[in-house]
């Protein structure tokens, strides 16, 4: 009871005139950020944060609350629409929502459900964030380097699996993510690892730009590609009505985008592992459920469940950060960095201290969130409309966003070139039908197994014991090990189960 | 009237190279402050506060700061690109944010030294504390020792560069192996005490500020001042390494300084350390800064910060045996 309490105290806080219009202003900048190719919510936020440093800190937040809120529901545009994903979390939006806007002409349908679903899930996170915010954020606490370890080795054996239809050019390409992170400082020892002498090569390969060039860049070159071959078709005609859900899709779209948000909140809680992890795993939850179309080919559940995940995972991830002043995400370190610089110090105390601040700012995201539904909702007629723009206009429009985003992150040339290199890349992975997802994956998820599991080494002396005492740890191990041996083991019975048949014959 | 123009070309010519002379450098247009890391960081803040302050006083002639962050190559791509700025009107407007955690990986993984710039002042100083977290093993520093002696394994978590070198100084004091006393490296000091608050590890390394929310709350407790004198405040209970046993105390400077590239005319390193001079004397320096960041008002100006800056880039070296 006293949590609601707060949360409407925090209503009163969010409503003046002021801090209502930086909601919104928020949560329209987020979305513009989170639909271009690689300026996703921690650039958005680490280029605005400037900006806000004259702003009361209750104002600032709430602009950047809500932009990094709305950047989630952002990021799904590109990706359905031109199968560009607009930040990383939307990775897995591409693989559903591309092909139900393209192969299947439901466009409009599948801007909604990952609408719908982004909503649903944010809903559910702040909630459980409201009422359990401190818990939740305790619970986060309890996963060390060895829970860490166990849930990635889990996350990175499935990739390979869950992605494209074939499971060996799936696990050839999670170890060549793997190979191309481990370029860069070792984060341990501080020792420079794969430089090749390069001063560049020494920070590693940055992110952004090698996304935006594998999926965006790459994209530019097949969409070149496939007008030589033929002239784009001119679609029918895309109204709003024809555009909204049936029922039916609702009803699809429902339990998987509830149980992606429970799932979400959790996984934005974890020190480090951020929204992308989260859609990530919310889509290979869903793998395990029933679908009424297989994932991958533009079914409703697949957009439903990570699109969910990734905004409980926004939400859960200021749990630790208002309840600890710890950052769940690259972004939640720059919000932290914002905080100090506002005069306030983030730490266990901040409830305590500055509940209108706290409060406050958990109010916004609810605001945030209802905002961004409307004007993701309103633009939708406007989006569809991109598809029936000529691939010559698209064409250089696309190129100049990809140049701008890459050359954004670190304000350097560097960010072209490596983007450029990595378009090319994945131009030819498509060519040879190669997934671009699962290096994209082991990409983000490498650094951090690599680091959890040498610090679980060196707090256990180089024993294994540790991935097996703690009960977090031991439950995680044992999905590794059955995902281990689950081929290995249906080999076996089926070959058996056939030859009985056969003598049965 | 030819005679009275030829007079003042004369003295104009005279004069032009005069007015460019010691201290009379004036910022011609707008100044690129470089830091090497991200918006939002500590150096970050730091580079802003200082700018802002600048700008506020007028110390800059009325032109802006660009501070840029160029996070290329770990930070090595914008220290070399300052430190190779050619000499002119741009190597006078560049300024490069420059701390003990940027020099050290710089000396170790490239060839770019100290030398290739311009030291110009270093504006505060910082000092690490060992704190306990709430469900810990060992109550104080010298059960840590203790237990090591015994066989027993800790773990202290702790951020990059700054807080490895006070490490290594630590057990090479404490004649202990890094098995014996092991240390894990986190990105961030928060990511360090995110692991004990989760009881993951033994111990933690902290700068003041850092810790301070987290002192309060009762989440964590000094153990060990990482300092030849005592902390203030909430750390004034924790003992310095010659109080826990027969030791000398371990310190290790972690200092912030600003420097310019090389290249850069005298006149305007001159100009640029009087204004930082003036900043660093400021009352809101002291308050909103050091103050609230729990830093060491420890000011050195030009001359100074580059003994410094020498004697710590050649005691580095000879550290990792370079």
């Amino acid at each position: 009871m006293e949590n609601i309490n707060m949360l409407l105290q925090g209503f009163s806080v969010l409503l003046t005139w002021q801090n209502v219009f930086v909601t919104f202003l928020g949560a329209i900048l987020g979305l513009i950020v989170g639909a271009m190719p690689g300026i996703g919510s921690l650039a958005g936020v680490a280029l605005l944060l400037p900006l806000t440093y004259s702003f009361n800190p209750t104002t600032a937040v709430i602009m950047l609350g809500s932009l990094y809120y709305a950047n989630m529901f952002g990021g799904a545009f590109s990706a359905i629409l031109l199968n560009i994903p607009g930040d990383s979390p939307a990775v897995m939006t591409a693989l559903d929502g591309y092909p139900m806007a393209t192969v299947k002409k439901r466009p409009g349908q599948a801007l909604l459900v990952s609408n719908f679903s982004s909503f649903i899930g944010g809903f559910i996170g702040m909630i459980i964030l409201t009422f359990t915010g401190p818990a939740l954020a305790n619970i986060g606490l309890k996963f060390g380097p060895s829970e860490m370890t166990a849930l990635l080795l889990v996350a990175m054996t499935s990739i390979g699996w869950l992605v494209g239809e074939n499971p060996s050019k799936g696990l050839l390409l999670t170890l060549f993510g793997i190979l191309l992170a481990c370029m860069g400082m070792d984060t341990l020892t501080g020792s420079p690892r794969y430089d090749f002498g390069n001063e560049y090569l020494l920070g590693g390969i940055p992110f952004t730009p090698f996304v935006i060039g594998m999926v965006g860049f790459s994209q530019v070159m097949i969409l070149m590609d496939e007008r030589l071959v033929k002239a784009k078709e001119v679609t029918e005609k895309l109204t709003i009505r024809g555009s909204l859900l049936t029922k039916h899709d609702l009803k699809r779209l429902l339990p998987p985008a509830l149980r992606s948000g429970v799932l979400g909140t959790f996984m934005g809680v974890l020190p480090g592992a951020g929204a992308t992890a989260a859609s990530f795993m919310g889509y290979a939850v869903q793998k395990s459920f029933k679908s009424e179309e297989p994932l991958g080919s533009g079914a409703v559940e697949g957009i439903a469940s990570c699109e969910a995940a990734n905004n409980g995972a926004a939400a859960g991830s200021f749990a630790p950060l208002l309840a600890l002043g710890i950052p769940g995400s690259g972004t939640g370190a720059v919000l932290l960095g914002g905080l100090m610089l506002w005069g306030l110090n983030p730490g266990p105390l901040l409830f305590t201290n500055e509940p209108d601040f706290a409060w406050g700012l958990i109010a916004s995201l609810f605001l945030a969130n209802v905002v961004a539904l409307m004007c993701a909702w309103g633009v939708i007629p406007l989006l569809i409309k991109i598809l029936s723009v000529p691939t010559r206009l698209i064409i250089p429009c696309i190129t100049v966003i990809c140049i701008v985003g890459s050359y954004s992150t670190s304000n350097s040339m560097y960010g072209v070139l490596v983007m450029l290199i990595s378009g090319v890349l994945g131009y030819v992975m498509h060519k040879f039908r190669y997934p671009a997802a699962p290096v994209l994956l082991a990409f983000v998820l490498a650094p951090m197994l690599e680091s959890n599991m040498r610090k679980s080494f060196i707090i256990s002396r180089g024993s294994l014991d540790i991935f097996f005492d703690s009960p977090l740890s031991l439950a995680f191990m044992t999905i590794f090990i059955v995902i281990l041996l689950f081929p290995a083991a249906r080999a076996v019975f089926g070959s058996f189960t056939r030859t009985k048949m056969e003598t049965a014959k | 009237m030819k005679k009275i123009l030829a007079i003042a070309a004369i003295a104009s010519l005279i004069s032009a190279p005069l007015s460019a002379g010691a201290s009379d450098f004036t910022p011609k247009k707008d100044i690129e402050w470089v830091v090497t890391s991200s918006p939002g960081g500590g150096s970050d803040i730091y580079t802003r506060f200082i700018s802002d302050a600048m700008t506020k006083a007028n110390l800059a002639n009325g032109k802006t700061f660009l501070v840029t962050n160029k996070t290329d190559g770990g930070g090595e791509v914008g220290r070399l690109n300052v430190s190779r700025t050619a000499a002119g009107t741009r190597a006078d407007h560049t300024l490069l944010t420059f701390n003990s955690g940027d020099l050290m990986p710089m000396v170790k993984n490239t060839s770019n030294r100290l030398a290739n710039f311009t030291p110009l002042a270093i504006m505060a100083e910082d000092k690490q504390l060992l704190f306990i977290g709430e469900s810990a093993k060992y109550k104080t520093f010298d059960e840590v020792i203790k237990a090591v002696k015994s066989g027993a394994k800790v773990v202290i978590a702790g951020s990059k560069g700054d807080d490895v070198a006070t490490y290594e100084k630590l057990i090479k004091e404490l004649k202990f192996t890094e098995d014996q006393l092991a240390f894990i490296v986190n990105d961030s000091t928060s990511a360090a005490i995110t692991s004990i608050l989760g009881g993951h590890v033994d111990l933690v390394m902290s700068k003041p500020a850092a810790a301070d929310q987290y002192v309060v709350a009762g989440k964590l407790t000094p153990v060990l001042a990482l300092s030849s004198t005592r902390f203030t405040g909430n750390l004034r209970d924790a003992p310095r390494l010659s109080e826990v046993g027969s030791y000398q105390d371990v310190e290790f400077p972690v200092w912030r300084g600003v420097v310019g590239p090389k290249t850069m005319s005298p006149e305007a390193a001159a100009f640029w350390a009087k204004s930082l001079k003036t900043v660093a004397e400021s009352e809101a320096w002291q308050k909103d800064y050091i103050g609230k960041f729990k830093l060491i008002p420890s000011f050195l100006d030009q001359q100074a910060a580059k003994a410094f800056m020498t004697k710590f880039e050649q005691d580095y070296l000879k550290s990792i045996g370079k």
